[in-house]
């Protein structure tokens, strides 16, 4: 993917965040939600809207994903594990954590990540007319959605200010509905516990070990609060440096030969 | 069926622009992927053989497996199967595989494989979104190269598609994912028997020639995308099988491997370090990379740099061309073999071939092969480039060399001379010698009772010779004896099974029949059918685990159990590798196959072998050694053969599978249409 287009598609995804919190900033998430709830089907505004919770605060989740984007693979095992614990199927398009890649781009560009980042100021919560999306404070005040109580209407996806949108269209017995990362909380196709003080299916599975949960609260700004570097002193060992100047100490410079080795 | 599979194989005639569905159950018996793959090619064409690779009859059959699409370590493999133009003398039914996303992607779109028959009038392209299949014009398309014609297919397909944003399908199917393309380069268009089937930058179904079978139908590509799910039998079985292969893994934040990698590169190979595929990142200054994987392998032996040059590509795919002084321009030479879709174990042969005639005064301007290649400046990006180009597009002698090696020769009027004394190395029906057939025996002999190049490292090549090689084996050469061997079910205990030296349960012994046979069930069941990476599995000794034991042969059974539901042992499923690849050996017979074929060329028996680090029992001690200097007994090698056809069940006389061998098998009307070709064994 050209260079260019990578330029294009970040100014594109900073404008998008700016104009959406612009947005909740200056009030009009009440407005906005009410006009989609309008052109949304019938059956999907059934219930009636709960009033937006524009500037609400919410207690911070106790658990968070970090994660390597320059360490990550792009093997997707995270998506299918994510996928098969909540679902019991192997599936991309459910998962939770989205793995994107463009296999001609240049490192690091060629791969990104996107797990939900467990706002402090949950967009998806503060604007789900139905409640749906709310925050789980008998489970570490997890960010979640309850697939029962979503009436289909996008609001989540579509004002989630991350770009790809972190809440996940998924169908549930015939019907769309939004979910979202729990954190582990609630798989019933699982051993282990999850959630915050429990395990989760991405961070155990991953084999590059690039996605790890804390308790702390990231840095909000942009990525840099949970995009960060789970690189330690042995990474160098495998010949992959993120900067030309970094020199391992080991020896690189074997050769194949001999025999008839190819 | 109750995990694994979605249930269909889509089938498309070219001719008649037909698009219809199989049956996946009527095939499960095979497994999948190479399996049903044989199975499939056998009820639709077996009673025509034999005919053409570029025959329309022939088949291209991309299979995927039941682990396709799901993270089953290291299976993200898609088998291509057909009858292959780069072979020699018949275009066997031959199999090649290619890594990345595309069995993936084909199991979310719903389906299990695709069998693509016929042949278009115009240039066209194949265009998977879930259920939805249609053949659409390749106007536009055809003559460019595998980027181009990826990139332009994905835009394509979903117009609307951004980079790191969700894009719908459909209604109510949303995905991050871009579409994955497979397809041949101009190459192929040409019907070179070089070509190769390209996915990605660098993803190569290198063997067999099926990208001049992609062009002979006017088949540029074929795409896949879809969001649907692959159901698992026990989900929670399957999570727990993957969470315990976690300590067979390379593991990034451990030093003691790191450790171990610092004595050299062979240990990246055994251990499954990342990133190690990619042979042109070395050299210091390091160009930025990170390790890039396959859908669902936790080893990522490829690289994504900086620079964005050799992305994806590994081993051969970054070694055929070497621009001298530049690893720039030997990554973009590579990266331009990529794009004209040329085979790349086909192409290192040629060139040196091409080289060795121009050394001998043969060919060149003027000469009595004439060209106008500048073949003094082998070494440089011009003379890649010029080399590449006009074998892809047959310009010059191009269009004789994009008949491949063994035909380039014969055209020419050497392939005798040349083949036989080692000028040319054609081992194995037209494809080039790889590890030593008179040490490491069991690679030769699978190779040449198959029908190419074995290309499965993970076999004892990796483990055992590559440990020997290093100069800092892990284990002594007994224990890695008793350890491989313990492994390798159902003939576990049986240590001589790894013994590479001559003597009388050495190379020639009943127990090197057994490896054998081994190593043919496990390539057409686990490699085959399961869409397994050779550089992956199986995996019999591992330096990662304290004991040194491998995942092989428990996890296999305990991951395809969890998938499909079944309830079947190691053994079970290698049974089941041995009725493919009889149903293999009966095409191949139906082709023309008799045991006489089966032999190398006079080189490999009659040139003392510089040797090669293999475990040895000499003289009632297990000891690491080289075999240098050794020569291969033709007399033996055919008593072997004698041996190896009996213990499968085959006429020893000509190597035809016998009634009672395929009846046992379910393979009546197999046996059926043997007997009325008369070469029923």
């Amino acid at each position: 993917m050209p260079e260019d287009k990578e330029a294009e598609n970040k100014e594109a995804a900073v404008k998008k965040r700016l104009s959406r919190r612009d947005f909740l900033v200056t009030g009009g998430a009440v407005v906005a939600v009410d006009a989609l709830i309008a052109t949304t089907p019938a059956k999907a505004v059934a219930a009636p809207p709960l009033p937006a919770a524009a500037g609400a605060t919410y207690p911070e989740s106790k658990g968070y994903l970090l994660y390597d984007s320059k360490k990550c693979a792009s093997c997707t095992t995270c998506m299918l594990s994510c996928s098969l614990v909540h679902y019991g199927v192997q599936s991309l398009s459910r998962s939770r954590i989205q793995i994107m890649q463009d296999a001609w781009g240049k490192f690091p560009y060629d791969v990104r990540m996107a797990p939900c980042r467990q706002c402090v100021t949950p967009v998806c919560v503060q604007n789900c007319p139905v409640g749906a999306a709310y925050v789980d404070t008998a489970n570490g005040n997890v960010r979640r959605i309850d697939s029962q109580k979503c009436i289909g209407c996008q609001t989540c996806l579509k004002m989630c200010p991350q770009q790809p949108h972190r809440p996940v269209w998924v169908v549930i017995d015939g019907v769309g509905k939004s979910s979202k990362c729990d954190l582990c909380i609630d798989t019933p196709f699982w051993n282990e516990k999850g959630g915050p003080g429990g395990k989760q299916a991405c961070v155990e599975s991953c084999p590059m070990m690039a996605i790890k949960f804390v308790a702390q609260t990231p840095d909000q700004k942009e990525t840099e609060g949970y995009d960060v570097n789970l690189r330690n002193d042995h990474w160098l060992n495998l010949g992959l440096v993120d900067n030309s100047t970094v020199v391992p100490k080991m020896d690189l410079a074997w050769k194949v030969g001999g025999g008839e080795q190819q | 069926m109750t995990g694994g599979y979605t249930g269909k194989i889509l089938r498309v005639n070219l001719t008649t622009k037909a698009i219809s569905t199989i049956d996946t159950a009527k095939y499960e018996e095979f497994g999948g992927g190479h399996g049903i793959g044989s199975a499939v090619f056998f009820d639709l064409v077996g009673d025509q053989l034999p005919f053409e690779a570029f025959d329309p009859r022939n088949l291209i059959i991309m299979m995927a497996s039941p682990f396709s699409g799901t993270f089953m370590p290291g299976s993200g493999r898609c088998e291509v199967q057909g009858l292959g133009p780069m072979l020699y003398p018949i275009e066997w039914f031959g199999h090649s595989n290619f890594g990345g996303r595309f069995t993936a992607q084909l199991k979310f779109a719903g389906w299990d494989g695709i069998v693509v028959e016929g042949a278009s009038s115009e240039p066209v392209w194949i265009n998977i979104v879930n259920d939805k299949v249609t053949i659409e014009s390749a106007k536009g398309i055809w003559g460019m190269d595998t980027w181009d014609t990826q990139e332009e297919i994905s835009r394509r397909v979903i117009p609307s598609l951004r980079y790191g944003e969700w894009a719908e399908l459909a209604e109510n199917c949303h995905t991050t994912q871009t579409p994955a393309v497979v397809c041949c380069g101009p190459a192929g268009e040409n019907k070179s028997r070089l070509g190769c089937l390209l996915h990605g930058p660098g993803s190569q179904a290198a063997l067999c020639g099926f990208g001049g079978v992609f062009g002979s139908k006017k088949l540029k590509a074929i795409s896949a995308i879809g969001s649907k799910d692959v159901p698992i039998a026990d989900p929670k079985a399957f999570m727990d099988a993957r969470l315990w292969f976690r300590q067979f893994q390379w593991n990034v934040d451990n030093p003691r491997e790191a450790e171990r990698f610092g004595k050299g590169g062979p240990y990246a190979l055994i251990s499954g370090r990342p990133s190690g595929g990619n042979v042109l990142n070395r050299e210091i200054p390091l160009t930025p990379a990170r390790a890039a994987a396959c859908a669902s392998c936790p080893r990522g032996c490829r690289m994504r740099l900086a620079t964005g040059d050799s992305n994806d590509s590994v081993c051969a795919g970054t070694m055929v061309i070497n621009v001298n002084g530049s690893t720039k321009f030997t990554r973009q030479g590579n990266d331009l073999m990529q794009k004209y879709g040329l085979g790349h174990w086909q192409l290192m042969p040629l060139m040196s071939y091409v080289q060795t005639l121009y050394k001998e005064g043969v060919l060149g301007k003027g000469k009595q092969i004439d060209t106008d290649l500048p073949l003094d400046q082998a070494g440089t990006f011009a003379y890649a480039e010029a080399l590449m180009r006009q074998i892809s597009l047959r310009q010059g002698i191009g269009n004789d060399l994009a008949e491949g090696c063994a035909r380039f020769a014969e055209k020419i009027g050497r392939y005798q001379k040349d083949v036989s004394s080692g000028t040319l190395p054609l081992v194995y029906y037209g494809t080039a010698n790889h590890y030593d057939p008179v040490v490491e025996a069991e690679w030769g002999y699978s190779s040449l009772l198959g029908e190419r190049d074995l290309m499965l490292h993970m076999m004892s090549n990796y483990p055992i010779h590559w440990m020997a090689w290093s100069g800092d084996p892990y284990l002594t050469a007994e224990e890695t004896a008793k350890l491989y061997t313990d492994a390798m079910e159902p003939y576990q205990g049986d240590v001589f099974m790894v013994d590479h030296s001559d003597g009388p349960t050495g190379i020639y012994s009943d127990s090197k029949v057994k490896q054998v046979a081994w190593i043919k069930h496990y390539e057409k069941f686990w490699i085959g059918a399961g869409g397994f990476c050779g550089w992956r599995w199986p995996m019999c000794i591992t330096n990662n685990t304290a004991d040194r034991r491998g995942p092989t042969p428990k996890a296999e059974p305990r991951f395809w159990n969890a998938v499909t539901g079944k309830n079947l042992t190691f053994a079970d499923y290698m049974e089941i590798g041995h009725k493919i690849y009889t149903l293999d050996r009966s095409i191949w017979v139906l082709q023309g196959r008799h045991r006489d074929m089966e032999k190398y060329p006079d080189f490999v028996y009659d040139r003392p072998t510089r040797g090669s680090d293999m475990t040895m029992y000499v003289d009632g001690k297990w000891k690491f050694d080289t075999g240098q200097g050794r020569k291969l007994d033709r007399a033996k090698v055919e008593d072997f053969k004698t041996r190896f056809y009996k213990f499968e069940g085959y006429n020893a006389e000509n190597g035809y599978p016998t009634r009672e061998t395929l009846e046992k098998m379910n393979l009546k009307k197999v046996a059926d249409l043997l007997k009325s070709k008369n070469k029923l064994g």
